[in-house]
């Protein structure tokens, strides 16, 4: 489709609720040997190349990237539109491709089972900072 | 089979170690910058020696020719992991299972989905791969088994340039891997009350500081200090969350922690659901009175 189209920006969002993989924009950039900018919170283009604000361990940076580049998303990216009503019904009549899905024959990590994580229960209520601290210390959580 | 772990930095390379001696197998590391952890038990320290991290696009490329002949590439699933590592996977076409928080067996492994509401045990059905896992379900290795050094230099190719940065500032543990957060919501009000209130206590117990999003997003807190499904993921020994009701997101990054202690005025917030132990009062009370009496 990249090949197609030639875009000169793809924009993603960083990772799929359902999942949480976090890995398909970056793999994509290698496969097309293209710079990368994960979690952008802020981008501002110029002729050739894209300046983009990303989030990392110990706050922010500012990467410059050649167009044609892949960019991911972070949540202060933007506050999404809100959508009016006739909106949504026009877009009802937007053509809409649907591309068939290459699939493979076996999926390289496959999943087994799914399960509830343990569920933690309420606890005790402390009247004061004293009965607080005297809990924390009775559990060794305190000096 | 063989491991490769990608350490970032030599406090990395000690968390790495904890995932390598939890696989059983033995492993190697390969450390980007500071001095080479030799003290891990590594079979070796691969060291790049570099001043400070490359952008994915060189880090990728270099680092592909190293990846290659192991079996499992594994790094922490920070940001800088999760940025990186998935680059070098597609460029090397191997799978990639991110944040494990388990290992079941050398194929086998337990990870969270859905911001955490499901656990999955997934299985890799191909010679390869790569993997980041959480800190907080690998427990600080043991030390000891001097790793010969390796020094390479690679070449690095890449156009993306970095114009700026911003570094950690030291001082406070790092949030992911603290044994104590104390972290602040919404009602802080400005940036120095959430330093002096949070950040108070937080020193009073040597401690990590953390905030919800709300905080952030109010410029109360800055963002690398977010805890929560799109923030930091912790699992502390003792987590304090003052002005925080308790959204689903921000759970999701503290419900591992060993002792949860919710501060807030209404009683009926849902953080007490999970906290394992609540107070019913004004942060702005309760926690300079803590800090005061845990200093003495
Ligand atoms: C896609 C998505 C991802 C998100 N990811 C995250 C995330 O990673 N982390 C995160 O934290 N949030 C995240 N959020 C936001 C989340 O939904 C909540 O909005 C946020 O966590 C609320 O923060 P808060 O608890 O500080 O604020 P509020 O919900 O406003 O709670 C403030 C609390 O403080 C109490 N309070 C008020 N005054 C005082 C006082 N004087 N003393 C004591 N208590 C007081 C109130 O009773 C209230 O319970 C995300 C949201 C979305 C949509």
């Amino acid at each position: 489709m990249v090949k197609e189209k030639n875009p000169a920006v793809i924009l993603m969002g960083k990772q799929a609720t359902d999942n949480d993989n976090n890995q398909t924009a970056q793999m994509l950039a290698a496969q097309l040997d293209w710079p990368q900018a994960t979690f952008a919170s802020k981008i501002e283009f110029t002729d050739d190349k894209a300046n983009v604000t990303r989030e990392t361990d110990t706050g922010e940076e500012v990467l410059a990237i050649p167009l044609p580049c892949v960019i991911t998303t972070d949540l202060r990216l933007n506050e999404p539109r809100f959508i009016p009503l006739p909106g949504i019904i026009k877009a009802r009549s937007k053509p809409l491709t649907k591309l068939e899905r290459q699939t493979t024959d076996q999926p390289r990590v496959e999943v087994l089972t799914y399960t509830a994580p343990a569920t933690r229960s309420a606890g005790k209520k402390v009247a004061t900072v004293d009965e607080l601290i005297a809990e924390l210390k009775s559990k060794g959580a305190l000096a | 089979m063989n491991l490769l772990l990608i350490a970032f930095d030599a406090e990395d390379a000690v968390t790495c170690a904890a995932f390598g001696q939890a696989s059983n197998h033995s492993f190697d590391i390969l450390q980007l910058t500071g001095s080479p952890a030799t003290h891990l038990g590594a079979g070796k320290v691969i060291s790049l020696d570099l001043p400070s991290l490359p952008p994915a696009d060189y880090f990728a490329a270099a680092l592909k020719l190293i990846a290659e002949p192991y079996d499992r590439v594994a790094a922490v699933s920070s940001m800088r992991g999760k940025d990186a590592l998935p680059r070098l996977a597609g460029l090397l076409d191997w799978p990639m299972i991110s944040d494990i928080t388990e290992i079941v067996d050398e194929k086998t492994f337990v990870r969270p989905i859905l911001a955490g509401s499901i656990l999955t045990k997934v299985q890799l059905n191909h010679p390869k791969a790569f993997l980041t896992f959480r800190p907080a379900g690998f427990p600080a290795p043991n030390l000891g088994g001097e790793s010969q050094v390796e020094s390479v230099n690679p070449e690095w190719i890449g156009s993306s340039k970095r114009l700026s940065e911003s570094l950690s500032e030291g001082g406070r543990p790092d949030l992911a891997t603290a044994k104590v957060v104390v972290s602040g919501g919404r009602p802080l009000k400005d940036a120095e009350t959430f330093e002096k209130i949070v950040g108070g206590l937080a020193d009073a117990l040597g401690g990590a500081v953390g905030a919800t999003r709300a905080a952030v997003d109010s410029g109360i807190a800055a963002n690398e200090l977010q805890v929560g499904q799109t923030g930091k993921i912790v699992a502390p020994d003792l987590y304090i969350a003052a002005g925080i009701s308790g959204s689903t997101q921000h759970m999701a990054g503290i419900k591992d922690s060993k002792i949860i202690v919710a501060i807030n005025t209404d009683g009926d917030a849902p953080i007490f659901d999970i906290a394992d132990y609540g107070l019913v009062a004004d942060l702005f009370d309760a926690l300079p009175e803590l800090t005061q009496k845990l200093q003495k």
